[in-house]
């Protein structure tokens, strides 16, 4: 009745911005970043390679309310990087490590079917 | 202090330990939890498959009420091969209603003509064109191949209808789930003290140890605690309904994933360049239909396309990519 429509999760409203950047004034190179229809999948794996990525002082995430799709990013940086380029490149090297990440899955998978089928063959010759 | 290249010089690594038709158990080492904790959220919530959506009934006069048989027609896995390349989501299609590149239509007519008749998932055949031999068949593991059973009919009992079949996430709604269940466990041995087991005497005899404590050891007793330990090895089980394959799961999986992260940097970048905002365009500076938005890095090869040009999947390219030739070979990932 007054649920609200279940793609409002997933899409952007007309006009709504996929991600805001609200420069933080309280402290040198610090800015919040508000990032529309993304949950902890990506709140959380972003937050913690910014953490392990060179000139980032502080990295943390929240969602503000469960029922609202949205979460905000606060970044300090020593001053080196801008908070926006260590987002940009904290998400680079993600989406290289997924890269190796699907290259290596598929070795293994290809690998371990070769290794069932063989098997499967040994058994077969066995009980001829 | 530029260790970011060196944090992690070989990236992620994977063992398959089983792998059938319908499941796959793997190791990942060399992640870290969030790494692994947002593969497992986005394969069970965002990976696109295909979903009965729109029912047009023309004749009920079985006992289920409509709602009811579009309710469990819903349910019915459907074969969703290369769902996410070859379909578009309806709502993104220039069509005016529905149209083969965004949808399967399905027909489903049964008339009992004596006794007790059972309408199975089988029942329902692909009309029209599709856009590849497989997508929209209703999935059966069963031996006899019959399916899920729909309802049951009496005779002169008849239900004719009209399916649509769309593509969607389970992020919208459960029915487009790709998987029964995914398994997920770190650490079996408890060695980071993230679990606080309940017990009434002793934990150790109380709790069943784990299967996968046998790939890692148990940390000695007589050490002191070290509290700057992190998680590293994650054991998961991912079980497929049968509308996709595990293997494309998780591939599918991790491209939707460099997808979000990709728009990240797109939106980001689009963002700099002209002032704060823009505004101008939303639709363009997201990025999601322009494939120039986002220039991959170097060392990125095929993975980076399956947002670009459909054609080379990170997938169907993988698989046949000669480890040695990549740009990986002569980086510091070095295979």
């Amino acid at each position: 009745m007054n649920a609200p429509d279940r793609y409002e999760a997933i899409l952007l409203a007309p006009g709504e911005s996929k991600i805001d950047v609200e420069v933080d004034t309280r402290l040198p190179s610090a800015a919040i970043f508000t990032f529309r229809k993304e949950d902890h999948t990506l709140g959380n794996m972003l937050r913690h390679r910014l953490l392990k990525t060179a000139h980032v002082i502080f990295a943390a995430y929240r969602v503000p309310h469960p029922l609202t799709p949205e979460f905000q990013l606060r970044i300090q940086t020593d001053g080196e990087v801008t908070p926006r380029q260590a987002v940009i490149n904290a998400s680079e090297a993600l989406i290289k490590d997924l890269g190796i990440l699907s290259r290596e899955f598929t070795k293994e998978f290809e690998l371990r079917k070769a290794a069932n089928a063989a098997n499967q063959q040994q058994q077969q010759s066995t009980a001829e | 202090m530029d260790y970011e290249m060196d944090l992690e010089p070989t990236g992620p690594q994977v063992t398959v330990r089983e792998a059938e038709p319908y499941r796959v158990d793997f190791r990942l080492t060399a992640v870290d939890l969030s790494f692994a904790n947002s593969l497992r959220r986005v394969i069970l919530a965002e990976v696109p498959t295909l979903a009965l959506d729109i029912i047009e009934i023309e004749s009920n006069t079985s006992v289920l009420p409509d709602e009811f048989l579009a309710h469990r027609l819903g349910m019915i896995p459907l074969n969703s091969y290369n769902c996410d390349q070859d379909l578009d989501y309806t709502r993104d299609c220039d069509c005016e209603d529905h149209c083969v590149r965004c949808s399967v239509t399905l027909s489903l007519h049964a008339r009992c003509s004596s006794g007790i008749m059972s309408v199975y998932a089988r029942d329902l055949v692909v009309v029209g064109e599709r856009i590849n031999d497989k997508i929209g068949d209703p999935v059966t593991t069963d031996p006899e191949n019959k399916g899920s059973l729909i309802c049951k009919l009496r005779k002169g009992q008849e239900i004719k209808m009209t399916c649509l079949a769309k593509k969607g996430t389970a992020k919208e709604h459960a029915k487009w789930a790709p998987t029964a269940a995914v398994g997920f466990e770190y650490d079996p041995n408890n060695n980071l003290r993230h679990v606080d087991y309940w017990y009434e005497q002793d934990p150790v005899k109380e709790w069943p140890i784990s299967e996968n404590a046998a790939w890692e050891p148990a940390a000695n007793p007589d050490q002191p605690f070290d509290y700057d330990a992190e998680p590293n090895c994650f054991y998961f089980d991912v079980e497929s309904i049968g509308n996709l394959e595990p293997d494309m799961i998780i591939q599918q999986g991790i491209v939707a994933l460099q997808r979000k992260l990709a728009t990240t940097v797109s939106v980001l970048l689009g963002e700099g360049e002209d002032g704060h905002g823009g505004g101008a365009d939303d639709a363009e500076m997201m990025g999601a239909n322009d494939p120039d938005a986002y220039e991959p890095p170097e060392g990125i090869d095929g993975n980076m396309t399956a947002y670009g040009n459909g054609a080379a999947s990170a997938w169907g390219a993988s698989a046949q990519t000669p480890y040695g030739a990549t740009p990986y070979g002569q980086s510091s990932y070095g295979f």
